[in-house]
């Protein structure tokens, strides 16, 4: 067998797995349509749903925009994460391990104290914060004297993140406690339940073309994750692909968790679970990497919303089974790169 | 015909350091030229302007300013071989040696057979063909040194720079390497390469570029340029030029 054919029959394999875990994401989420606490906890199809108004409100009002959210939120959180370890030749990289998240957080909660909490001005507040999270984290590493790169990145990271989570407790201590502090609270825990057509639509339009560039520059990614010499001699132009990558990434993430609030782990796992599956090389592996996002996601949601009376936040299920699965990968005998 | 031809071209980074100053020479297309320099000389700067990465008015290739070329024009003309390359990543060596094609692929396209075919070409002639699949943070030293220069022959360029090739192989790989890039300059490659093992450029050049204090001290034919006394003033040490058995030995 030559060498070419050996790769088109692997390429032919890889896109039918990836069609089949598509298709099961959205059969998944189907069925998670009927998963909830109405009329009875747990699993029910509705045969008269037209008939029951009150059923046909909560299928197509609250359950498919929150189901709609939790693919669109999963597939961009795993795009951004996957996007980023490439960026930054760090298979142990996300955006939330630069800063990005609590600068996020920070500017949601600014928000929220000050009164102006409509979607958009928690969405464009979240979004800055977060890319001068990232700036600044970036910044300091260029300007620490003390270990490697990736080394340098980690740790002004942690300092930027530590930053912004002080200045995020400043703001609670002075949030109106009734109500202002309980909506930073629930948005610090992530959650999908004020899920509405509305707030997806808001942001439905921006983190699609996020996605859309990063899927299309996937090739680039493999390229920028080389040294910096040997990407630009195969013809890209790294240090402007990956800042138009990066802000790309890191726009599409602050979006996601203007809305959701802050969901952990997400964009760290998968896209090791992707590489498991598809290989290092991002062709397949990137786009894997956003449905098992979705799928991971919307299986978190699904238990957050069934399994107790109560509903337990999503960013909760992600962080344990985000943990769980990062301890697994780190133990494994194969894993990738060096710190 | 002059591949590559540089005139006059002075290099100051940002932060003040005078790193060439009023270089010029031509590299013939087909010869195998050698980049000689104590550290500090200015050859890393040298290679990085002949990538493009500094942006340079001096530099001709093919008859025109290497700075009206686009980023994947000049992948297409001039390939590199970095010194090493560290791996994150587990890339296989077909996904690696697939990166070279890289300048032939536009935006949304993924590597066809075709590619595939050309990179499993290029890793049959470094001997690491039957390993496509396995990983490359699997390699030796030696192996990896090899699967840099596949990845630069999959990308069919005219011109192959190589950084240091032999500064971290054993005698067995540096024979191998040496005997690897002296069938591509007989298959017509030009080679532009930097080195401080000077018997592997004695073995390899045909042509010698010095730099010394980021100024070119000569630049010719081999048997014109290298002899004793320019050696010793290049590396500011006293060298000796011998010819034995029709080979030539420097040390």
């Amino acid at each position: 067998m030559s060498s070419a054919e050996g790769y088109t029959r692997k390429i032919k394999r890889r896109r039918r797995a990836l069609v089949a875990m598509i298709a099961t994401t959205l059969l998944f989420a189907l069925l998670s349509l009927f998963f909830g606490r109405y009329p009875k906890p747990g699993f029910f199809i509705p045969l008269d749903g037209r008939s029951n108004a009150l059923m046909h409100s909560i299928l197509v009002n609250v359950r498919l925009p929150r189901i709609a959210l939790a693919l669109l939120a999963g597939s961009m959180l795993s795009a951004s994460g996957y996007a980023f370890q490439m960026l930054f030749s760090n298979p142990l990289v996300e955006p939330g391990f630069l800063g990005v998240s609590q600068g996020s957080a920070f500017g949601a909660a600014l928000m929220i104290v000050l009164g102006v909490s409509s979607t958009v001005t928690v969405q464009i507040s979240a979004t800055i914060f977060g890319l001068f999270a990232l700036t600044a984290s970036y910044v300091l590493a260029r300007h620490f004297r003390f270990g490697g790169w990736l080394l340098r990145l980690v740790l002004s990271g942690i300092a930027v993140s530590a930053i912004f989570s002080s200045a995020l407790a400043v703001v609670k201590l002075v949030a109106e406690p009734t109500k202002d502090l309980q909506d930073i609270t629930f948005w610090m825990m992530g959650g999908l339940w004020n899920a509405s057509w509305g707030q997806l639509l808001s942001i439905l339009p921006i983190v699609l073309l996020c996605e859309a560039i990063i899927i299309t520059e996937r090739w680039k990614l493999n390229l920028l994750s080389l040294g910096e010499k040997t990407s630009f001699s195969v013809g890209i132009n790294p240090k402007r692909d990956r800042t138009i990558l990066l802000i790309v990434a890191t726009v599409g993430t602050t979006l996601v968790i203007s809305v959701t609030g802050l969901i952990g782990w997400v964009g760290l796992i998968t896209p090791h679970l992707a590489r498991k599956l598809f290989g290092s090389e991002s062709s397949f592996s990137l786009p894997a990497s956003m449905v098992v996002g979705s799928f991971f996601l919307l299986v978190s949601d699904t238990i957050g919303r069934t399994l107790l009376p109560t509903e337990i936040p999503i960013g909760l299920v992600t962080s344990l089974f985000g943990a769980v699965i990062f301890i697994i990968i780190l133990s494994l005998k194969h894993q990738e790169g060096k710190a | 015909m002059n591949i590559l031809e540089l005139k006059g071209v002075s290099f100051t980074y940002p932060s003040g350091t005078e790193a060439l100053k009023e270089v010029s020479f031509a590299v013939e297309e087909g010869s195998a030229v050698a980049l000689l320099g104590a550290n500090g000389a200015g050859k890393s700067t040298l290679l990085d302007l002949l990538l493009g990465i500094h942006a340079n008015g001096a530099i001709t290739l093919c008859g025109r300013p290497l700075a009206s070329y686009g980023r994947k024009e000049i992948g297409r003309l001039i390939a590199l071989v970095p010194q090493s390359e560290q791996f994150n990543f587990s890339f296989t060596l077909l996904d690696y040696t697939l990166f070279g094609r890289s300048p032939y692929l536009s935006q949304m396209q993924s590597p066809t057979a075709l590619d595939a075919q050309i990179a499993w070409e290029a890793l049959s002639e470094v001997g690491l063909a039957g390993f496509e699949e396995r990983s490359i943070t699997s390699l030796s030293g030696g192996e990896h040194q090899l699967l840099l220069l596949a990845r630069a022959i999959a990308q069919q360029s005219r011109i192959l720079l190589l950084d240091e090739p032999t500064s971290a192989l054993d005698p067995a790989n540096r024979k191998r390497t040496l005997s690897l890039l002296q069938h591509l300059h007989k298959r017509g490659k030009t080679l532009f390469f930097s080195t401080h093992d000077v018997n592997f450029a004695a073995e390899l050049a045909t042509h010698v570029v010095m730099l010394k204090g980021g100024r070119l001290l000569a630049a010719g034919a081999k048997e014109e340029v290298v002899n004793t006394a320019m050696l010793t003033t290049l590396y500011g040490t006293e060298m000796r030029v011998r010819t034995i058995d029709g080979q030539t030995l420097m040390y």
